[in-house]
């Protein structure tokens, strides 16, 4: 009886359970972290033979790190699949950290690698081998993310991997149907949104997810509004400014006008199933996006295509960016010389690049990734459309210039919890912009960081 | 002689073996519960400071309650405390209800298949917790499920996952995993009233309502009052349900509850907070276990 009670009280998620867990994880943080953070140690290769863990979750990446197995019998890359990011591998990647059982290599977003680094994380693989002349070799950006824009004075925490610059996925065939162009303006969106809905019950422009702060934020990326600038060694919190109220209101108005669907989790089955019976026509996302609907929506094959994201001035030609990874060296690894070189293989091998275009739909951030045959295709999902012309033009009309908070998960989960009642009715995107800048303040201070007003 | 050894030695024997029994409880017990909710107490009283800029080096230095008042002075607290504390008002009384009304059910002379029933039950309780809530999530989502489908196209606008019906829908998950469980620790006691009790009221002329209100339940209320603690408890720590809610429910914050709003705080490396909110909600239960407790005791004295 004892044991069955216990067994009870133990299922419904005991507060004695979560403790237990952050003893158990916490339990060798501490001093661990503080010799991993000595910056730029040495990065000796081992000797014999070696087995690095790999945490990602781009679809297909197996078939690349069997290609790295084959060739390298002595470096085997042992990959597990793991949850996007914000979905549950930032959590289990920060608790394995703790609790030191972190894998040698992980796929971290940008946004996230300034947190990832806060806590001590990543590894500096500055004096790895074939790191101090691979600046070049990548798209400016993406580089001045992993060296935090200091030009290699700061170290190199990660190896860039692709991007995420954002365009508009939209069903051609309901649009043409309509009578609609792609619209080129937000203001065209707009009344695109509203035909679609008049056209048929039920039927919405697109979705506005809760669980996707970051594609909102993609969204503010495009208007120039980066959440967070850094100053020397002070933050300064900007999530709630003129540019970022600009976005806000404009989606506070669709969500009113109920143009729409704001019950459909991003990524979720319910989402894929509306994709797939036309009531949800449009999606603004990132290039890797492709996949995503490609394989979500099978049955709408061919009827998709792709249009330069809708612009905040006629004639404007600016893109946001959803997303884009590094491939990073943890903390503990004890081959940092290994993961680095299969991180650099990984992401500038132009068969790697090849296989995780094709599997995961990755746009490189190496420049050498721009002339991959394969993103040079019509691709038949799209209409035969060459659909990465669309996201290398995106990619060059990406703002430089933006910059991560080291606090984003908090960022992202008051954006996210806002949001809830803002699709809810008992807010606003205004209002949750301006919670979420005060409350990011407050999370900063938290870390014990500078912050200015 | 033997007369002074024995006594002598008895004692000692009486001292230890009590613990050689416990001792598959009391070594887990402690490693696994009281150090960990003791670590957390002093993580609780701790904070980091950072010293050398952003990416400088950390320390750990001593707080106090500190990091209590944070969290107490955050909005989340009291909204996820009222939130299950609402849902318990509801939730712990229907399922409580409906579990008394099945094992009454079972035990009374005319259930047919009694074994059978028990079993089907109890069978939700054998369904993992986020097998359940998938599941159910999945009934509720309205592109998905049957139901709500057939209710639309009968022109019932429904929304199991809105702002206004989630936590409902999470009740109905709770209730529908924990009756049969509840129902069969009530049962258990049932089996153990005295059958002359039952009969004795038969022969005075009570029915079989006034023998079931008025004779089995006041005798199985200690089962009554132990399953209304461990709801209690279950409630107050809500976590599973509304954490793979939030996958298909936009209306499902971080902070839904507070046992939620601690995974939440401890996955954004506010562990500290975190370990605060745990405390304090670990007391909580505590003082509202003791309370029902000593309540019902006074009551049935």
């Amino acid at each position: 009886m004892a044991v069955r009670n216990r067994g009870s009280v133990a299922r419904r998620g005991s507060a004695g359970g979560v403790v237990l867990i952050l003893a158990a994880l916490s339990a060798c943080g501490g001093g661990q972290d503080e010799d991993d953070r000595t910056a730029s140690a040495a990065c000796e290769p081992a000797s014999g033979k070696v087995t690095l863990d790999y945490w990602s979750w781009v679809p297909g990446m197996q078939k690349a790190v069997d290609l790295w197995n084959s060739q390298n019998p002595d470096v085997q890359v042992k990959l597990k699949s793991t949850p996007a990011g914000n979905v549950g591998t930032y959590q289990n990647l920060s608790n394995a950290l703790k609790a030191a059982k972190a894998p040698d290599l992980s796929q971290i977003e940008y946004d996230s690698l300034a947190s990832f680094r806060l806590k001590g994380g990543l590894k500096d693989i500055a004096q790895c081998a074939g790191i101090p002349d691979a600046a070049p070799k990548f798209a400016d950006w993406t580089w001045s993310q992993v060296d935090f824009g200091a030009g290699g004075k700061d170290g190199v925490w990660a190896v860039p991997q692709d991007t995420g610059p954002m365009a508009l996925y939209y069903r051609k065939d309901v649009f043409d149907k309509l009578g609609l162009a792609a619209p080129t303006t937000w203001e065209e969106y707009e009344a695109a949104a509203r035909k679609i809905q008049a056209a048929k019950k039920g039927q919405y422009i697109t979705h506005f997810s809760q669980t996707d702060p970051n594609w909102f934020t993609g969204l503010l990326w495009q208007n120039k509004a980066p959440m967070f600038e850094r100053e020397g060694d002070r933050w300064k919190v900007t999530v709630d400014r003129p540019e970022s109220r600009k976005v806000a209101d404009y989606w506070q108005k669709l969500i009113d006008d109920k143009l729409v669907a704001t019950d459909l989790q991003g990524f979720s089955p319910a989402l894929y199933k509306a994709w797939n019976d036309g009531e949800v026509v449009t999606w603004i996302s990132a290039a890797w996006g492709y996949s995503t609907i490609r394989d979500n929506a099978k049955s709408t094959s061919g009827k998709w295509a792709v249009a330069p994201m809708p612009q905040w001035e006629k004639g404007g030609q600016q893109a946001g960016n959803w997303g884009g990874s590094t491939t990073a060296v943890l903390t503990g690894s004890k081959y940092p010389a290994e993961a680095a070189k299969f991180a650099l293989w990984l992401n500038t091998d132009a068969k790697a690049l090849e296989i995780l275009n094709r599997e995961g739909g990755l746009y490189p951030a190496a420049r050498t990734g721009a002339d991959l045959p394969a993103l040079k295709q019509p691709v038949d999902f799209y209409g035969k459309q060459k659909i990465f012309d669309v996201f290398a033009e995106a990619s060059q009309n990406v703002d430089t210039d933006f910059t991560w908070g080291p606090t984003m998960t908090d960022t992202y989960r008051f954006l996210s919890d806002g949001t809830a009642k803002a699709t809810g009715g008992g807010s606003t995107l205004a209002e949750v912009l301006k919670a979420t800048a005060s409350q990011s303040v407050e999370s900063l201070r938290k870390q014990s960081l500078d912050v200015t007003d | 002689m033997t007369t002074t050894r024995t006594p002598a030695t008895t004692p000692r024997r009486r001292t230890l073996a009590p613990f050689a029994f416990l001792a598959p409880f009391l070594i887990p017990f402690v490693l696994f519960t009281l150090v960990p909710v003791g670590y957390a107490f002093w993580q609780s009283l701790h904070r980091t400071e950072r010293t050398g800029g952003t990416f400088g080096r950390t320390e750990t230095v001593f707080a106090g309650f500190e990091q209590y008042a944070d969290v107490v002075s955050e909005p989340f607290f009291v909204d996820s405390l009222v939130r299950v504390a609402l849902f318990g008002l509801v939730q712990i009384p229907v399922m409580l209800a409906l579990a008394l009304a099945l094992a009454l059910l079972l035990d009374s002379a005319v259930a047919r298949l009694k074994r059978f029933f028990r079993l089907v039950y109890f069978v939700p309780y054998g369904i993992p917790g986020v097998v359940a809530a998938l599941m159910w999530a999945f009934l509720y989502d309205p592109q998905l499920s049957p139901v709500v489908g057939l209710l639309r196209s009968a022109h019932l606008d429904v929304d199991l996952l809105g702002p206004g019906a989630v936590l409902f829908s999470i009740g109905n998950v709770v209730t529908w995993t924990y009756t049969g469980y509840n129902m069969l620790i009530m049962y258990a006691a049932l089996q153990a009233v005295p059958a002359d009790l039952s009969e004795a009221a038969r022969v005075d002329g009570a029915g079989a309502w006034t023998i079931a209100l008025r004779i089995k339940v006041p005798v199985i209320r200690p089962a009554l009052v132990l399953t209304g603690v461990f709801s209690l408890i279950g409630t107050f720590q809500l976590f599973t349900e509304p954490q793979v809610f939030r996958a298909i429910s936009t209306s499902v914050t971080s902070t839904y509850t507070p046992n939620l709003a601690a995974y939440s705080l401890a996955s954004s490396d506010r562990y500290s907070e975190a370990a605060a909110l745990s405390v304090l909600l670990a007391v909580a239960t505590f003082a509202l276990s003791f309370l029902f407790l000593r309540f019902t005791a006074r009551r049935q004295g």
